[in-house]
């Protein structure tokens, strides 16, 4: 069949639904989208250039910054990678803390996720619930790591600061809310027609072209793939975590997986503060040299770092694999192909949960 | 004073116009400031309004170190706001660069030296409140009196 394109519509760099600058080009006929490309580039800080021949100790605080939304597992996985090449074993309280930071940060970036595709359809009430709900989240954060976005709480062997009883009672009360909140919300997105008919069939990625492209983390896992990488972490392991799947392909299916992670991640937070096993919070040890390459979940999908080290423990080289270039890609190739207008393109993208700032780096 | 340019300052106190712009940031200022909207901050009762279009806005929200791509495009931004206008500074990167501002890196901050910016607010990221405060302690001080010193 012959293309016929109408007209093409730019969107962005700088638009109501995006968080960061990102331009994203549509071809259309009609308003029907034939084609999309991503223009990025606006986010370019450089990074890894500034990483290389840094100690781990400024590293450590830069790899949070990559991304300020999910800055918990960037912390992890560089730390992680760090101990692997060191042989750095890991206090066991530790162990469980670190799981505990790390799940509380995925409920607050999946919350973000799901307010920012409310608010693309323009359902502003489960927005601003949603938003409201997050607060909740960040104040965890808060109580267990002392800062409610760069908090610096993972170090080799261990974590930076211990839990008290009364903490995690105040943790346990507070998932509580979470839970008996969101369950309210996400029985309301789940229902209400009106979504189902902005987000129900749009945006569809099938199972073949998602693992063609290469897709990952709930973008993924929504097209009926059970790929995680908490599968083949060793305390994950201990908690039988196994990952969720939905099997539609669509918006609706990816924003309901992502509430069906935060019930999720509430019952390994418990699990955790439960199985909390007495003793020191740090073991202790030395960075050396040593090449490396260790990969996490993110709350947006698989996270990698690649890193080479000498025995001062400075980096080397270092190169860090992001989840949301495949996502977006994923989204301008094959999820926007076909959406039936210009607003359900935004709606699409966002489904796909963009963060622009790790992309680019 | 006149009686309308009392009552234009005491309006222009309680109806702040902001529109925010990222220039390169970790996201960490950007989720803050989204934080704001949330009830539990609530924007809107302090008669803040947050606007997407540049030239519906009285005050402009800088997050982040300024990158190669937006040396030019930042100027432009801040020529489409209407007079009077003000820019704040949000975090430690609009300030001085902070981490990313390292040899290598293809950042060019701080904000100030691409366009005027009346205040900083200083932190990795700093809180909601701190951000609201900043705008309320700002808007009355920049907009008072606004016709006389044309």
């Amino acid at each position: 069949m012959k293309k016929v394109v109408d007209v093409s519509i730019p969107l962005g760099p700088m638009h109501p639904s995006f968080k960061e600058p990102c331009r994203l080009k549509c071809e259309t006929a009609g308003e029907r989208v034939i084609s999309a490309e991503l223009e990025l580039g606006y986010m370019k800080k450089g990074i890894e250039r500034i990483m290389k021949g840094r100690p781990w100790q400024e590293v450590m605080f830069l790899a949070e910054r990559v991304c300020g939304i999910c800055s918990v597992i960037h912390n992890m996985v560089f730390i992680e990678a760090m101990e692997k090449i060191s042989h750095i074993d890991v206090a066991p309280r530790a162990a469980y803390l670190r799981i505990v930071a790390n799940e509380l940060d995925r409920i607050q970036s999946h919350l973000l996720a799901n307010y920012s595709f409310c608010y693309t359809i323009e359902h502003e009430t489960i927005a601003m619930y949603l938003l409201n709900i997050r607060e909740e989240a960040m104040d965890l954060l808060e109580i267990l790591t002392g800062a409610r976005v760069t908090c610096a709480f993972i170090v080799p062997g261990g974590v930076r600061y211990d839990i008290s009883d009364d903490a995690i009672a105040r943790i346990e009360g507070g998932l509580l809310r979470i839970e008996t909140e969101t369950t309210r919300y996400a029985k309301m997105f789940h229902e209400g027609p009106l979504i189902a008919l902005r987000s129900k069939g749009v945006g569809i990625l099938s199972p073949e072209e998602a693992r063609r492209a290469h897709a990952v983390g709930p973008t993924l896992r929504a097209s009926g793939i059970a790929e995680d990488a908490r599968m083949h972490h060793p305390v994950y392991q201990t908690l039988e975590f196994k990952p969720l799947t939905r099997e539609t392909c669509d918006c609706h299916a990816r924003i309901m997986l992502r509430f069906d992670e935060i019930f999720q991640s509430i019952a390994l937070i418990r699990q955790c503060l439960r199985m909390l096993p007495p003793g020191l919070i740090r073991s202790g040890g030395t960075c050396t040299r040593g090449e490396g390459t260790h990969f996490g979940e993110a709350p947006r999908g698989e996270l990698g770092y690649h890193i080479v080290s000498d025995s001062y423990g400075r980096i080397k080289e270092i190169s860090i694999q992001t989840p949301s270039i495949m996502n977006i890609e994923v989204c301008a190739h094959h999820m926007v192909v076909g959406v039936t207008s210009i607003a359900d393109v935004m709606a699409t993208y966002i489904s796909a949960d963009p963060c622009i700032s790790c992309t680019e780096r | 004073m006149s009686l309308l340019q009392k009552l234009k300052n005491s309006v222009r106190k309680r109806s702040i116009h902001v529109s925010f712009v990222d220039t390169a940031s970790c996201n960490g200022c950007d989720i803050e400031i989204l934080a704001c909207l949330a009830p539990r901050y609530d924007l809107e009762q302090y008669g803040i309004y947050v606007h997407n279009n540049p030239r519906d806005a009285d005050v402009l929200l800088v997050v982040g170190a300024v990158t190669e791509q937006w040396i030019d495009k930042l100027p432009m931004l801040w020529d489409k706001i209407p007079e009077p206008k003000v820019a704040i500074a949000i975090g430690n990167c609009a300030i001085s660069g902070c981490v990313f501002h390292r040899p290598g890196s293809y950042t060019d901050p701080p904000v100030s030296k691409h366009i005027p910016v009346a205040l900083s607010i200083p932190g990795c990221p700093p809180r909601p409140d701190e951000i609201i405060q900043a705008i309320l302690a700002v808007a009355p001080i920049a907009f008072k009196d606004y016709e006389k010193k044309l």
